[in-house]
């Protein structure tokens, strides 16, 4: 008996290879419009965009070969291929999130091999529309090739297009994956924030370094950066092919196995937090350390005020306020959320008013109303955070709907929470940006229009959050997302960047037209107007919250 | 009781359809004040649908719900007020530690700080979740976690308590001390009715029952009427119906 049923097991079993795997996310991705208008727009949207960052980008890469230009064509491939890669290694970490159709903790009680989960995951991860764009993009690099070097390097070149977008996907797919689990682990959480902390202030000073090499440096200086960089995994795919336009055959092997040693390490980086992902789902919250019997036999409410707002009224708002203060540190997604936030704020102004300086402007370029521009887009960017917001809560915001919590209390004390952590930050920020300029007197100009912005995107976030609310899957990944949502959350983030801006030209504005010795007003009245907007935003956004609670908690509430 | 009393809970024909499949189709449903009523179902027969339609997580399609005579969805805030609710495998607020979470409820009811505080160290003790002291509401286990959901739908004094599958996944122990306290709520003049799909805790513990099966009502009354002298589990297995394995299928197991 024993034998014949080992024997059917035997018999029942075949070999899982990578197509299963893409398969089941076009599979699941079907499902996942059933019934779902709004999402099979989203998608056709999603893909609109996509075509259009495709076409252009194909144009922008087979331009140097339409040109006939060799140096321009190297120029191109090694820089323009260089920023993909970066930008597929910062975008999911900071706005997206990624794709997670398939989770791989569903796949662990199956009996597979880890190789065969990563090649399946990635051959999966390849199947997108992003993905498609990248390659339909910088197939404009074989046409461009094709010119300048003949078929040979034409074929050179499609091989590395292809190469390059393992590259892509593949770091994508590791960073996110290890950023997430460092996030989950107690230990290592607060290293990771540390650490891209870190990163985001180092940008200053290198950036400066930079500066000031290419300031008496002229087009030939970026020929040796694109060289370099060619020399480098972010654009040895990209650059290969040019080199065998150019005769340089012997380059192509050489590059070619920087190619294939890259996509393999990041794999066997990503196959390990897949790993732990995995198991992940199980053991996420244990070992968080032993507890703590109750300190001095604190009563309830003492303990639920953190003690830095021990002051808060005891009433709905204040507990709501101080559950929200928790939340955004307790909460791996939030936390992710909070510390990107931390980064971009840094990143974002530093490029703006010190990279553009040194060979558009002049040493001149610095403006008000260039530093008014960045710090509204940085106010925006924060509130963003807030753009899904009752998604984090899930089923749990079941509680404030039994409770009957009025809407305007809710997104009140829900905004007051988030800006407990974002108001100190982003008045540091206005500092350091402002220092790192070279010019104290801004501090002004900097954090009046960071707040206005800031208080724009509240106003628009609140309304946002309330009508486009969508569930989070219930994943250990703090960038994870649905089939469909990264889609939705990426066009919501977008629309509410673009409304934001609108709302928050006053303040840029103001910067440009008010004399210097008048700069300081930028900050009252910046403070002002985005106080006034944030309230606005809450009152108008509360009254449609309370007639539409329900809806809002079934949206949010993970479909199983 | 006197007769015009108004019900605890009365449900007039309640629906809702998720995608054209019908999840409700029309329940009414009367649970007396006093009662400890029985929502009894087989898996996907509505009876999660049934009870968020019932305290205002969900929009019925049709029908209307009253709270000890005021309307959910019309007078929702003061219904509301004596309504306590333990949603469905629900997730609590569960990044807050026991006595977080019950503070939090408290004050989102507009409670008193200090009532809250005396009564949340009542049930945390009564619970015996005192000893979890500051663990996060995350790492509990399914036991303890059914039993802290059970304590925040107490804590302001309802006069009608909804229960959403209160013995799921919960260890004997913990079963017997939530019977008991749910007893002690009846006792006092409290209304439960649960959602459950184990006949043992139902024969044992309520007055009323309701089969609600493909989203409606197939047997209603006090727990005699309905077994109608046979075991409850049998009248069950009647109403909804089921097929048995001949022995043939599965013979590879």
């Amino acid at each position: 008996m024993a034998v014949t049923a080992t024997t059917a097991a035997a018999a029942a079993t075949r070999r899982v290879s990578a197509r299963d795997f893409v398969r089941l996310k076009l599979r699941v991705t079907a499902n996942a419009f059933r019934g779902q208008g709004w999402r099979i727009a989203l998608f056709v949207l999603g893909l609109f965009f996509g075509l259009w960052f495709a076409v252009g980008g194909f144009l922008l890469f087979a331009a140097p070969g339409l040109a006939d230009s060799r140096d321009a064509a190297a120029l191109v491939a090694s820089l323009g291929g260089a920023a993909l890669v970066m930008g597929w290694l910062l975008v999911p970490l900071v706005f997206f999130g990624v794709d997670e159709t398939l989770d791989p903790a569903r796949f662990a009680l199956l009996p597979l091999g880890r190789r065969t989960v990563v090649t399946g995951m990635f051959a999966a991860a390849l199947v997108g529309v992003p993905a498609l764009a990248l390659l339909l993009a910088t197939s404009g690099l074989v046409l461009s090739a094709a010119m300048l070097g003949g078929a040979a390097s034409a074929v050179v070149t499609a091989v590395g297009v292809v190469l390059g977008l393992f590259v892509c996907v593949a770091a994508s797919r590791a960073v996110t994956s290890a950023f997430a689990t460092m996030l989950r682990s107690r230990r290592m959480r607060d290293l990771a924030a540390v650490f891209l902390a870190v990163c985001a202030a180092a940008l200053g000073p290198v950036q400066i370094l930079a500066i000031n090499t290419m300031e008496n440096a002229d087009w030939e200086r970026f020929t040796g950066v694109a060289e370099v960089l060619g020399w480098t995994p972010l654009a040895a795919p990209y650059s290969m092919g040019f080199d065998a336009a150019a005769g340089r055959w012997w380059a192509v092997p050489v590059k070619l196995l920087i190619g294939l040693a890259t996509v393999l390490v990041l794999l066997w980086w990503w196959s390990r937090s897949l790993e732990s992902a995995m198991v992940g789902a199980a053991t996420a919250s244990r070992g968080r350390g032993p507890a703590r019997t109750a300190a001095g036999g604190e009563g309830a409410v003492a303990q639920l005020f953190p003690p830095a707002l021990r002051r808060l009224p005891r009433t709905r708002a204040g507990a709501i306020v101080a559950r929200e203060a928790r939340y955004w540190w307790r909460d791996t997604r939030r936390r992710a959320s909070l510390i990107s936030v931390g980064v971009v704020g840094v990143f974002v102004p530093v490029v703006v008013n010190l990279g553009t300086q040194g060979f558009r402007f002049g040493s001149a370029g610095q403006s008000p109303t260039r530093l008014a521009l960045s710090m509204v887009f940085v106010g925006a960017l924060t509130a963003l955070s807030l753009v899904n917001q009752f998604g984090y809560d899930g089923s749990a915001y079941a509680a404030n709907v039994v409770a009957g919590v009025p809407g305007r209390t809710e997104l009140a004390a829900r905004a007051a929470g988030f800006s407990l952590y974002t108001v100190p930050l982003l008045g540091a920020i206005s500092v350091l940006i402002a220092l790192l300029v070279q010019q104290p007197g801004w501090i002004a100009v900097a954090a009046g229009a960071l707040f206005a912005g800031y208080g724009c995107g509240l106003a628009v976030t609140v309304v946002t959050s309330v009508l486009g609310a969508y569930a989070l899957p219930e994943t250990a990944n703090p960038f994870a997302m649905n089939t469909g949502s990264s889609m939705a959350k990426g066009l919501l983030s977008f629309a509410s960047l673009i409304a934001t801006a609108v709302l928050a030209i006053p303040a840029v504005v103001a910067a440009a037209l008010l004399p210097g010795a008048l700069l300081w007003l930028v900050l009252p009245v910046g403070l002002a107007y985005g106080a006034g907007a944030a309230a606005l935003g809450t009152h108008i956004a509360g009254d449609v919250l309370d007639h539409r609670t329900p809806e809002v908690l079934q949206l949010v509430t993970p479909r199983r | 009781m006197t007769i015009d009393e108004p019900p605890a809970l009365a449900l007039r024909g309640l629906a809702k359809s998720f995608d054209r499949k019908v999840a409700v189709g029309g329940v009414d449903l009367d649970v007396p004040a006093g009662s400890f009523y029985g929502l009894l179902g087989p898996n996907g027969a509505g009876k999660t649908t049934t009870l968020s339609m019932a305290v205002g997580l969900l929009r019925p399609d049709a029908g209307r719900a009253w709270v000890l005579g005021h309307e959910v969805w019309t007078d929702p805030v003061e219904a509301k007020r004596l309504l306590g609710v333990l949603p469905d495998g629900g997730r609590l607020f569960d990044r807050l530690s026991g006595a977080e979470l019950l503070a939090y409820h408290g004050l989102l009811r507009g409670m008193d700080p200090d009532v809250v505080d005396q009564r949340a160290r009542e049930l945390l003790d009564v619970l015996a979740l005192a000893d979890a002291g500051r663990t996060l509401v995350v790492d509990y286990s399914a036991g303890m976690k059914k039993k802290i959901g059970l304590a925040c739908a107490l804590l302001h004094g309802p006069r009608l308590l909804v229960l959403d599958e209160p013995f799921e996944a919960v260890d004997p122990v913990a079963a017997a001390l939530i019977r008991d306290i749910l007893h002690r709520y009846v006792l006092g003049g409290g209304t439960v009715i649960f959602s459950s799909h184990v006949m043992e805790v139902v024969e044992r513990l309520c007055t009323h029952v309701a089969i609600l099966a493909q989203g409606t009502i197939k047997r209603v009354g006090t727990l005699d009427g309905v077994r109608h002298g046979r075991s409850l589990e049998d009248v069950f297995v009647e109403v909804v119906g089921g097929r048995t394995s001949t022995g043939e299928e599965l013979a590879w197991l």
